[in-house]
């Protein structure tokens, strides 16, 4: 296969069909055989003329990041498109609506702020769109079309594809579509004189597996249905929201139960009910709705009740920035609430293993009756990739309750200490095994107790217990030393660790010798791993998507040694060309 | 000391609980003051349980915080001990986990009408099958005789030595108002007649609302004592059937010391039935 690396962006404003372009264009270069990374961004608003960017990278080897700037940009909105101008390449290709429905002044016409550098191709989208189906609405696919013609991609593979994405609309729908890409196609085959050189190949490599193409919220969903998900409660809220809406659709077909609820201090809750009750529960959020959940937090861990809650985070504090992203959740997640209060965290450094990240946080809960968070943010919810589908759990993985044994019945004691912290645990039901939880301090039998020695034995079997997650959990990814000191490494967490996995092996062939450390569990954290890799290299960059650098904090307390920091709160995922760029300076 | 203390109890407790109701009573000695009308709460739902043949096991009770809060701590069966406001989501994700079960949620009256104010018309008009207790003794015992959202207007508290300036809620015209399905008042001084409500409430299928008058003995010298309630709550004799709404509506509005059943819609689905239907 040829080698292929391309950034193409399609800009317009809200209800031009940016989006679904954008889908179209990944679901035919998946079916081509390529490697995609889609990012979407759109305005908060629903109505307005906003405007909106789908960012698709498509590449012949494995993708870590969705690439800061495009190669190409196609501008269905030349207003919204002279700001993401800044956003192409110098040497990159612009291909705007060359009649559009009413003249551009000069000033705003996206041409006149082009690089001198660029390639430009104008086609006639509103003219052509409306030649093939008598309105403009099919200007997304005359662009279409139009990519498809100057980059010689697979004309009956992308029709496929767009057949394919309006398969359960109209004939009308379809055949307009197809008919507006035609167009553009046959119109730019005719008409543009190719003065770039990037071209795919038309016959491509037949598909070895078949793929998944999903975003984190879809994969997170599909996750906990594998899992043995039976509970879901919610509160709708950007970016999480789509998770509840998948399961609302699948939960009962899976003898499952879905609630929407009040407030998210009702959605925890009642998961903390339902997992008190002995099934599988969990709820969605984002950072305002998590600060409400926090409440809950201390519940779950001091009586012992599984419960997960998943933060997709965006821009904050407060109402922040709803669509944007940003992970500036880490010490909420980590330690907020009140109190000596362990729980577990995991953070997803990849659409994959937004899969792993939800069935290993289903069976910690169930296993230590534990609260468990995951960190994924708006970049994980959103972005689609086309990933080989993820095998099913392990029956290990979907029955992890301890459950006390008949002698541990006589005496029955819901908190005993045991050497991992794990109490025996019975469900409502049981006949003998009856107790009551409380987020009192308590005895082993469970109840209260104030005493000084009461409260450290059983804070100590909380800990013990947590400390114990550690021997189960996905060791860190840490790129191979070959014996030597590493001139810089990269430490980083969350959907920035593919940035950061890039970004080292571009530096490499700079010849600056680095060396990148992710972890998806972020508590308890593989401390050790962290301070053995970190004796390895000379300096040290903490990247990551907040203000403050809250995981740079932590991470210099476990290693005593002062490190460099990359902070951006831009909205936008973390760029590997700008990690390069910082270790560059480094 | 503590274990003699205990064992001595624990011996006692099991002369009474040989008196078959006592058996849903649980071996921890109960921390409210004496005279409480908690007790007397505590004695209806024994006999309830004992009448309906509940097996321990299958009986959850789930609590918010107050002194309410620790009612499951003194029941023989499997008990949830939550945070302030909370017990309606907790039973709620519980009953809808676990249909097999009897589940109750308790709450005081800061518990359910002010922290968790904003649960009550969502479990009612969810129709969730769960009992709910409002222990209501107008008052914050706990913490040591604050108003609450049930306070006369104008009463003395610790909170407001000058008189309370707020009005108080009525809860069992919200309760109506939410649209619970199964509206009731018990008092604590009345446990025959508040035990048949809670097994009327029990044996409803869907959310079953009960307010109970009781008296905080300890902070409240003035508005809810026992001498007050006794001389004024008497059974409710509501001229027409239990399903109407308006007779309910101005019975709660105009007789606020009468105890019984104001309102009870048996055809409602719950919550459970509804899905199934919806999803079927």
């Amino acid at each position: 296969m040829k080698d292929i690396n391309i950034v193409i962006e399609i800009c317009g404003s809200a209800g031009e069909g940016t989006i679904s372009a954008g889908e179209i264009l990944s679901r035919f270069m998946s079916a081509q055989g390529y490697e995609i990374m889609s990012f979407d961004s759109y305005p908060a608003e629903i109505r307005g003329f906003g405007k909106c960017v789908a960012h698709t990278r498509i590449s012949s080897n494995p993708i870590y990041s969705p690439g800061k700037f495009a190669d190409v940009l196609i501008a269905l909105n030349d207003n919204h498109s002279i700001s993401q101008l800044s956003a192409l390449k110098n040497q990159g290709i612009l291909i705007y609506d060359s009649q559009p429905a009413r003249p551009h002044e000069e000033d705003k016409s996206v041409l006149g702020w082009v690089d001198p550098g660029m390639t430009t191709y104008g086609i006639p989208l509103t003219m052509l769109a409306h030649r093939a189906a008598g309105n403009s609405r099919g200007r997304n696919m005359v662009a279409l079309g139009a990519i498809a013609a100057i980059f010689h991609m697979d004309k009956e593979g992308f029709t496929a594809s767009i057949e394919n994405r309006y398969a359960k609309k109209k004939k009308i729908v379809i055949d307009s579509n197809v008919n507006s890409f035609i167009e553009g196609f046959e119109w730019a085959k005719k008409h543009i004189e190719k003065t770039d050189s990037f071209f795919f190949e038309e016959a491509t490599m037949p598909l070895q597996n078949e793929k998944l193409i999903i975003n984190g919220n879809q994969l997170v969903a599909r996750a906990a249905l594998d899992a043995n998900l039976k509970f879901y409660a919610g509160y709708p809220i950007t970016p999480a929201t789509k998770i509840m809406e998948i399961l609302s659709k699948e939960l009962p077909r899976h003898g499952g139960t879905l609630l929407q609820t009040e407030d998210e201090i009702a959605a925890i809750g009642s998961v903390v009910g339902a997992g008190f009750g002995g099934i599988r529960a969990m709820t969605a959020t984002s950072g305002p709705g998590f600060a409400l959940m926090t409440e809950f937090t201390g519940l779950s861990v001091m009586a012992e009740v599984p419960a997960v809650i998943i933060n997709s985070q965006r821009g904050g504090p407060s109402t922040g920035i709803p669509t944007k992203t940003e992970q500036s959740d880490f010490n909420a997640a980590v330690s907020g609430g009140t109190g000596d209060c362990p729980r577990v965290v995991l953070a997803p450094t990849d659409t994959y293993s937004c899969y792993q990240a939800t069935v290993l946080a289903l069976y910690l809960a169930e296993k230590y009756q534990t609260l468990v968070v995951i960190l994924m943010d708006f970049f994980l919810s959103n972005s689609i990739r086309n990933i080989d589908i993820p095998p099913k759990p392990s029956e290990d993985l979907l029955n992890a309750n301890v459950a006390p044994r008949p002698e541990e019945l006589e005496n029955y004691q819901r908190y005993k200490i045991t050497e991992n912290g794990i109490s025996p645990r019975t469900i409502p039901g049981t006949p003998g095994g009856i107790f009551f939880a409380t987020g009192l301090e308590h005895d082993e039998y469970g109840r209260p107790n104030y005493s000084d020695k009461g409260h450290l034995k059983m804070t100590e079997k909380r800990f013990k217990k947590h400390a114990a997650v550690l021997s189960e959990a996905p060791a860190p990814q840490i790129s191979p030393l070959e014996g030597k000191m590493a001139d810089i490494g990269v430490i980083s967490w969350g959907s920035s660790a593919g940035a950061a996995r890039e970004a080292v092996m571009l530096a490499r062939k700079e010849g600056i010798y680095a060396a990148s450390f992710s972890s998806m569990m972020l508590s308890p954290f593989p401390e050790q791993a962290l301070i053995d890799f970190s004796d390895k290299c000379k300096k040290l960059l903490v990247p990551e998507l907040n203000y403050g650098g809250q995981f740079a904090n932590f991470a210099t307390h476990i290693i005593k040694r002062p490190l460099e920091r990359l902070n951006y709160i831009t909205g936008r995922p973390m760029a590997s060309e700008d990690i390069l760029e910082k270790m560059r300076e480094m | 000391m503590e274990t003699i203390k205990s064992d001595y109890l624990d011996e006692r407790l099991d002369q009474v609980r040989a008196k078959d109701f006592l058996k849903y009573r649980s071996g921890d000695l109960p921390t409210w003051c004496p005279g409480c009308g908690y007790f007397g709460i505590m004695d209806a739902f024994y006999k309830a349980c004992r009448e309906l043949e509940l097996k321990h096991e299958d009986i959850c009770m789930v609590s918010g915080i107050g002194c309410s809060g620790r009612t499951p701590i003194f029941i023989n069966s499997y008990g949830f001990h939550t945070l302030h406001g909370r017990s309606i989501p907790v039973a709620t994700g519980l009953k809808l986990a676990r249909e097999d079960l009897t589940v109750f949620a308790v709450a005081g009256d800061g518990d359910a009408l002010g922290i968790g104010g904003g649960h009550l018309p969502h479990v009612a008009r969810k129709n969730i099958d769960i009992t709910f207790l409002l222990f209501d003794n107008s008052i914050y015992g706990l913490t040591k005789g604050q108003s609450s959202s049930t306070t006369p207007h104008e009463m003395k508290t610790n909170s407001h030595p000058a008189g309370n300036p707020d009005t108080p809620l009525n809860p069992i015209k919200l309760a109506l108002a939410y649209g619970a399905s199964f509206v009731a008042r018990g008092f604590a001084g009345d446990p025959e007649g508040m035990k048949t409500i809670i097994k009327q409430g029990i044996q409803h299928k869907g959310f079953s609302f009960i307010q109970i008058l009781t008296p905080c003995v300890t902070f409240d010298k003035t508005n809810k004592t026992w001498k007050n309630l006794k001389e004024n709550v008497y059974g409710l004799n509501l001229q027409t059937r239990a399903d109407n709404m308006e007779t309910a509506m101005r019975a709660a509005e105009n007789e606020p010391f009468g105890v019984g059943l104001f309102f009870q819609d048996k055809d409602r689905l719950c919550y459970q039935d509804i899905l199934r239907n919806l999803n079927s």
